[in-house]
């Protein structure tokens, strides 16, 4: 599987989770970031913890994604700071550079 | 949910851990009956788990990597890589890949997981309960430079916060600050200028 | 589905309260039930992101008022439970 996206690119996380288990956490949720590091392919845990089997789970690439204080918490947020979590490809849509 | 009521749930009363204990017993006996696993099975893996010597490797990692410019290279790049070279096996139940962040006199990394409770076991051991707590989950990923404030480490304004939420296969470590005035110093002397804290990203390293 | 654990940047839940000289366990039934997930899951029982969505499926009340292993075991037993190992 190619990675859909490398160092530099501008994301957008999806607005929202599905139910069940998901490893995108709601503060990230609909947020501009930028990815740090394409990692490699892991299965998807949104599937594992359906139970299926790590044979038939779907896996996708990982990336780490840094996101600035301000996009997260509001212009007005208390501290400056960046955030980055670990997020797979279905967590992520491409953003237009700004 | 107030402060007391979190203070709670590491303060159970003797009750309700008596209570736990007979569960649990009561659940390893039934894997016991169907031959699933054994108590004594379950023991030795807990001895052999709090025995391991591999928790003392955070702060001997820490140490080479001061001491040693290509190895701290090395583990800033591949840090499973440079694990295997001390002999640190990163096998927790399953391996996991290990990332080392560097802090500088630019940069300082904490480390958390917002979702549950990831954290470098096979490197540090079990992690603390402040580590898992609501209150430090909840407030490090939007207010770092406070929570790090009640941990007594005031950083330069001029010092960028970096927060890594641990949300999949990855685990972090950081690499802390030499504190100034040890030039010179042995590995094991350094190693032991290494605390956990330290090692999450919470505590700074002192002479 | 309860959202619970997922806690990033919520407000209200106090000072974080450290323990000086805090043991790896508190309790031996913790330390029992700490290599207890971890044997289950060696032997493919269930994994850990199952383990996980377990731990996040207790009702709100339930997470929010029981300790860390308190939730590690009741997410074993019902796990246990739902595969038909320990019904």
């Amino acid at each position: 599987m190619t990675a859909r996206f490398k160092a530099g690119d501008r994301v957008r996380t999806r607005a929202a989770n599905p139910e069940g288990h998901t490893r995108l956490p709601r503060y990230l949720c609909d947020r501009r970031g930028t990815i740090e590091t394409a990692h490699d392919v892991y299965p998807l845990p949104d599937e594992r913890a359906k139970g299926v089997s790590l044979e038939l789970c779907k896996k996708e690439m990982l990336y780490t994604v840094v996101f600035d204080g301000r996009e997260v918490w509001g212009e007005q947020s208390a501290e400056p700071l960046s955030v980055s979590a670990d997020l797979w490809d279905t967590y992520l849509h491409a953003e237009q550079p700004t | 949910m107030n402060d007391e009521h979190d203070h709670d749930h590491d303060h159970e009363g003797h009750g309700q851990s008596a209570s736990m204990a007979s569960r649990v017993a009561a659940l390893v006996a039934k894997l016991e009956a169907r031959g699933i696993l054994t108590g004594a099975e379950l023991d030795a893996a807990a001895e052999s788990f709090l025995t391991s010597t591999q928790r003392a490797m955070g702060p001997a990692l820490v140490a080479r990597a001061w001491v040693d410019g290509a190895f701290r290279a090395r583990l800033l790049t591949d840090a499973n890589g440079a694990l295997d070279e001390l002999g640190i096996d990163m096998t927790h139940w399953a391996k996991v890949k290990l990332r080392a962040v560097e802090n500088t006199d630019r940069v300082h990394n904490v480390i958390v997981c917002t979702l549950c409770s990831c954290y470098p076991v096979a490197l540090l051991g079990p992690s603390p309960s402040w580590y898992k707590s609501l209150a430090y989950r909840s407030r490090v990923v939007r207010e770092p430079r406070a929570v790090l404030a009640e941990f007594g480490v005031e950083l330069d304004p001029s010092i960028d916060l970096r927060v890594w939420d641990s949300t999949a296969d990855l685990r972090y470590v950081v690499i802390p600050r030499r504190p100034e005035g040890t030039n010179g110093a042995g590995e094991a002397e350094l190693a032991a200028l290494v605390t956990r804290d330290a090692l999450i990203g919470t505590a700074v390293c002192r002479v | 589905m309860p959202s619970t654990h997922d806690v990033g940047g919520a407000s209200g839940f106090g000072p974080i309260v450290r323990e000086a000289g805090e043991p790896p366990f508190h309790h031996e039934w913790e330390a029992r039930v700490f290599v207890l997930n971890r044997r289950l899951m060696q032997r493919g029982f269930y994994n850990l992101d199952e383990f996980r969505f377990a731990v996040e499926r207790m009702p709100p009340e339930a997470y929010l008022n029981t300790t860390y292993y308190e939730k590690w075991f009741d997410a074993i037993e019902r796990l246990l439970a739902e595969k038909g190992v320990m019904p």
